[in-house]
């Protein structure tokens, strides 16, 4: 493109240039955009230990908001399963008939909201009390059996969550048989309360964190950009654009994400690695299986994304203000 | 080709540099910018780049007026102009091949397609043998030749010089000299600023010579006696 000489291409003599055909200029743009990101891995090699610094930065400010995500994700899983499976425990009193208690789990069995009930004698129940809870023959020395039976209600799909159980759970307790009910929801509730916390502070944290991010990869392209003053100068004399001259270094920012994502990855993997087996501990004595869950595929390519943005956000600032303030003398 | 109409520059902080500056460079023309230093050589030279822009009056380029030209056009503008400097200007950490190909290169040429260009360019100023290396292994004069196969690799119809020669011998000075006058022939406009005014003397070209910002003689009326 020539502005002052529009027949530039046509004047005799010494402007007599070839152009190249457009189709030519078409194939050259990806093949010279993949030669600038290739030449700008060069550099980056050249100079491994600041950029390698940068990448760690940027690496290491993306795990934590991933490490925190993970386990925000595991603790509403187990959440959601406690949840689902709310039963409500009806004591009964204990001067009723074994009759009286038949009818009224049949009565309760055709109430709305109920999709099971299991009965639980007091006998039975005392027998799994001895199993389970280590006093065994010590409990044979009581005169009378100081369990109640007990109803366990399942209730229907529709009244499992926790404003819906409620209701159930007041209606049954309304009864003359039942002595009380219960349902443990209120710790749910402060469970589901705190996570609802954690996720928030991880939202502000994460966002705190990518900006510093930002600003750590803006300011080492900034650097780069001032050590390359001259070049810059010179380029600029002989016809490069803004855009020409920026490319490189915009190259660099996305490299730093790409690295910089490998190394989130790596060290979320590892963080996960090192809690798991603690996790497993725990849940060994809780007796409940308990496998955590890690990234999946999708999160993995998002937290590359997100590192990818980052660096391209920060040298992108960098490129602006500082490309085009530096005008050759 | 290149037309002054009374062009003042005042740069900030109150130094007037050219003041009310009329010249008139023909196509094809070979010319020589000449005055002490400080005169305003280089700041009439930087006016034509882009590098800087009249406070008043207007230049203008092979008809176009440069004060229409926005920023984001001032590259193409330079990629018309091929430019020398006293310092040279090369990159010291590229080959002697990567700092000719360069203005090739962001003109969007592929390194194979500004090969043979490259080394034509390098022919015509006679140091082709010297194309891997890296402008520290040159001596000062063929590191300015260096800086000349850069200015004409892409051919342009304009070709400034500031002090081309102002750190070479005589002899070294004429032979750049000689290089300009080869490309002059072929029809590339060519104004080179020293104040090497022996060198001048020995040759019959038009000269212009500024005085503390003031256009003296433009070396027309020269011509006419």
């Amino acid at each position: 493109m020539s502005l002052l000489f529009r027949n530039r291409s046509i004047e005799k003599g010494a402007s007599n240039r070839g152009r190249l055909p457009w189709w030519r200029r078409l194939i050259m743009v990806p093949v010279h955009h993949a030669q600038q990101a290739i030449a700008s891995l060069g550099e980056l090699w050249r100079n491994p230990f600041a950029s390698f610094m940068t990448m760690a930065v940027l690496g290491l400010s993306l795990t934590l908001p991933s490490s925190l995500y993970v386990l925000v994700k595991n603790t509403s899983t187990i959440a959601d399963n406690w949840q689902e499976a709310s039963e409500v425990t009806l004591f009964l009193r204990k001067d009723l008939q074994q009759s009286e208690i038949d009818t009224l789990k049949t009565q309760t069995e055709l109430s709305e909201g109920v999709e099971s009930v299991r009965l639980i004698p007091k006998e039975q129940g005392l027998k799994e009390f001895k199993e389970q809870s280590g006093f065994g023959e010590t409990l044979d020395y009581l005169s009378s059996n100081p369990l109640p039976d007990v109803l366990v209600v399942i209730p229907a799909e529709s009244y499992r969550s926790p404003q819906r159980a409620e209701e159930l759970l007041n209606r049954l307790e309304k009864q003359r048989e039942v002595a009380y009910a219960k349902m443990d929801l209120e710790w749910l509730n402060r469970l589901q309360g705190i996570l609802n916390l954690i996720e928030d502070i991880l939202g502000a944290l994460a966002v705190v964190l990518c900006l510093s991010v930002v600003l750590i990869v803006g300011n080492t392209i900034r650097l780069n950009i001032l050590s390359k003053r001259d070049e810059i100068m010179v380029m600029k004399l002989v016809g490069a654009t803004n855009a020409f001259i920026q490319r490189p270094f915009l190259y660099t920012g996305v490299w730093y994400g790409i690295i910089g994502g490998l190394v989130a990855w790596l060290a979320t993997a590892l963080l996960i690695w090192w809690v798991e087996s603690a996790v497993v501990d725990l849940t060994e004595l809780y007796e409940t299986p308990f496998k955590l869950n890690g990234l999946t595929l999708g999160e993995l390519l998002i937290i590359w994304a997100i590192a990818v943005g980052l660096g391209l956000a920060g040298s992108y600032l960098a490129v602006r203000r500082h490309i085009q303030s530096i005008e050759p003398e | 080709m290149i037309r002054f109409e009374q062009v003042s520059k005042t740069y900030r902080g109150g130094h007037q540099a050219l003041s009310h500056v009329d010249f008139h460079v023909q196509p094809g023309e070979m010319a020589f910018l000449t005055g002490h230093s400080g005169a305003g050589k280089s700041t009439l030279l930087k006016l034509i780049s882009l590098m800087e822009r009249p406070t008043a009056g207007r230049v203008l380029i092979n008809g176009h007026d440069l004060r229409k030209i926005k920023p984001s056009q001032v590259p193409y503008v330079r990629r018309d102009i091929g430019m020398i400097f006293q310092d040279h200007r090369l990159l010291m950490d590229k080959t002697v091949f990567d700092n000719v190909a360069l203005p090739l290169i962001i003109e969007g040429y592929s390194v194979q397609e500004a090969r043979k260009r490259v080394v034509a360019a390098l022919e015509k100023v006679g140091i082709a043998d010297k194309v891997k290396h890296y402008p520290k292994m040159l001596s000062g004069g063929e590191q300015q030749r260096v800086g000349i196969a850069r200015a004409i690799v892409t051919k342009p119809p304009l070709l400034l010089a500031d002090e081309p020669t102002g750190n070479l011998d005589p002899k070294l000075s004429m032979e750049i000299i000689r290089l300009f006058e080869e490309f002059n022939k072929v029809g590339v406009a060519v104004l080179i600023a020293t104040h090497d005014l022996g060198l001048i003397a020995r040759l019959r070209y038009r000269t212009l010579t500024l005085k503390d910002g003031r256009m003296i003689n433009d070396g027309l009326e020269d011509s006419e006696l």
